[in-house]
């Protein structure tokens, strides 16, 4: 055991807050078990640093079982590191060795603002949500399941999508710091089901309009986004969301409007119309 | 209100991208009939300038000029701004350590930089074949201009850059339109790539009039064959 046990250097960006300006700060962690999670070295590293009476680093996580989205940083260049279509979280020190040097620095997006270290405000996600990630349904008991009858294929294709996380990695990796992949997952897995038929039209007009209120980037295909998502969202949901789009801009009657929860105080959406 | 729809989509980033991508596959279908009809260069003068001849008298020409012209500006004003608003957001995005995870091509990461080779091509080429004097025929005209190695340098960059354009174009364009599905996306990235080498045909027009392969007797050649066989 303890001769498996090895040391690399972390290469950490630190930063104040969203106006101050960010640095890199070395630190060399000792004593690493390649079965400790990427997370977990962290919190060693935290301990240590604690103890020593100096700042530890920052960093958001959660279910630390790759289903909640909060972790999601870059390492090496990587958002959520170098494994393929894993979360940060699921990341394990065994992926390195002695003597590597391991740079991590937050996503970067022009609508993620650094809040601290590595932590970024991913609530812009939220608000493409309430514009239109939900279906209309009567309160009172849960209705019995399987009233509404959905063909296996369907649910199989609704669900892929629906297992987005909303960790936003895919904003992070693209050139143009779009959030194609994410939208076009929320609007497909409604898309694909009777349930999400009512709000249809509205939820891809509302969805759009206020992701690029929010400052997102326009999609020019490069596929980053699929290349690092660790829920293996597939662009097939981008072109989902461009068809929804290209229908209800020609064929509906419905107006884009920001929903009214957008209440000025809250959210800064420019009221454009 | 709602008359306005194509309004709408010019407000949209959704769009923007959409009508780029059907001006864009228009642009496409044309440079095909162009490249077609200029490989009748090969063929000699009489059918070459019997098919410049058929476009001048057909009155339709004209207008599918002026249409034309029209796709190129709504191309190139929906892509500028897509693009202003992408290069501000990249601005902000700067990582100490960047690379590509396996989505970027060569054609996709590079098409500002053929867009604005294209452009310059375009310019050029139309500036000295569309407005240049065909008192010596139109065959003549084309057949002395790719005897200049600057004109040929310029078609071959300009085609290269016109291929890799259209390598990412193509397959972007039918995504942004919402045609992406699991059993077909290979073969969309097949027609794309032949669409990209069809392109390279342009510039192996020019080559072929620049060696002065055309002034090579046909009987000659054969004469030849016959010889080596004896
Ligand atoms: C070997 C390559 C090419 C040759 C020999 C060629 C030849 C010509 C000629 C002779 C004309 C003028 C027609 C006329 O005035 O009657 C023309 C027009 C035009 N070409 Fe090309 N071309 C070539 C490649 C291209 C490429 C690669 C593009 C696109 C980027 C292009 C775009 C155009 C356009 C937009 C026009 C104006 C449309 C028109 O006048 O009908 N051409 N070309
Ligand atoms: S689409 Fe994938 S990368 Fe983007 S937020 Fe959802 S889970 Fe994360
Ligand atoms: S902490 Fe929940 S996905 Fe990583």
């Amino acid at each position: 055991m303890e001769k498996n046990k090895f040391s690399i250097t972390l290469r950490v960006w630190k930063q104040k807050d969203a106006s101050s300006k960010g640095y890199f700060e070395s630190y060399k962690v000792e004593g690493i078990i390649p079965d400790m999670s990427f997370l977990e070295m962290i919190d060693v590293l935290n301990e240590k640093l604690i103890k020593q009476g100096k700042e530890p680093i920052f960093f958001e996580s959660d279910c630390r079982e790759g289903i909640c989205g909060c972790c999601g940083f870059v390492v090496d260049g990587n958002p959520h590191g170098p494994d393929e279509h894993s979360t940060v979280c699921q990341l394990h020190m065994r992926r390195f060795k002695e003597g590597d040097v391991v740079t991590i620095e937050p996503f970067r997006a022009k609508s993620f603002p650094i809040i601290k270290d590595l932590i970024v405000d991913r609530s812009a996600l939220d608000k493409i949500i309430a514009a239109g990630g939900y279906i209309s349904v009567n309160v009172g008991s849960a209705p019995d399941a399987n009233t509404i009858p959905v063909d296996k294929n369907t649910a199989e294709k609704a669900m892929d999508y629906a297992t987005c996380i909303g960790c936003g990695a895919c904003v992070a990796s693209c050139p143009n710091s779009a959030a194609m992949l994410f939208t076009g997952a929320k609007i497909a897995h409604l898309a694909y089901l009777p349930q999400g038929k009512p709000e249809r039209t509205k939820r891809v007009l509302n969805m759009i309009k206020v992701m690029d209120s929010l400052g997102f980037g326009n999609c020019t295909n490069e596929y980053e986004c699929e290349a690092v998502c660790p829920k293996e969202i597939k662009v097939g949901a981008i072109a989902k969301m461009n068809r929804e789009f290209l229908f209800a801009n020609f064929l509906s009657e419905e107006e884009p409007q920001l929903p009214p929860v957008f209440h000025k105080s809250t959210v800064d959406v420019p009221e454009d119309e | 209100m709602n008359y306005l729809f194509l309004f709408r989509m010019i407000k949209t980033s959704v769009g923007r991208k959409q009508l780029m991508a059907v001006t864009g596959l228009l642009i496409a279908s044309f440079l095909f009939i162009h490249l077609a009809g200029n490989l009748l260069l090969f063929k000699g003068e009489d059918w070459y300038n019997g098919w410049s001849e058929l476009l001048i008298a057909n009155p339709a020409t004209i207008y599918i000029e002026i249409g034309l012209l029209f796709l190129f500006i709504i191309h190139i004003t929906m892509a500028v701004w897509v693009r202003t608003e992408d290069l501000i957001n990249a601005s902000y995005r700067k990582y100490d350590m960047s690379r590509w995870h396996g989505g970027r091509t060569i054609g996709s990461a590079t098409m500002l930089y053929t867009a604005i080779i294209i452009l310059v091509y375009l310019v050029f080429h139309i500036i000295h074949f569309r407005f240049a004097d065909k008192s010596i025929g139109v065959y003549q005209m084309v057949v002395s201009a790719f005897r200049s190695p600057l004109f040929v340098s310029i078609y071959i960059i300009g085609s290269v850059a016109l291929a890799l354009h259209l390598s990412h174009g193509f397959q972007s364009a039918l995504e942004t339109l919402g045609i992406n599905h699991i059993k077909y996306n290979v073969y969309i990235k097949i027609a794309g790539y032949l669409v990209a080498v069809c392109m390279v045909f342009f510039a192996v027009i020019s080559l072929y009039f620049y060696f002065g392969l055309d002034l090579r007797e046909i009987a000659d050649a054969s004469n030849i064959v016959e010889m080596t066989i004896e």
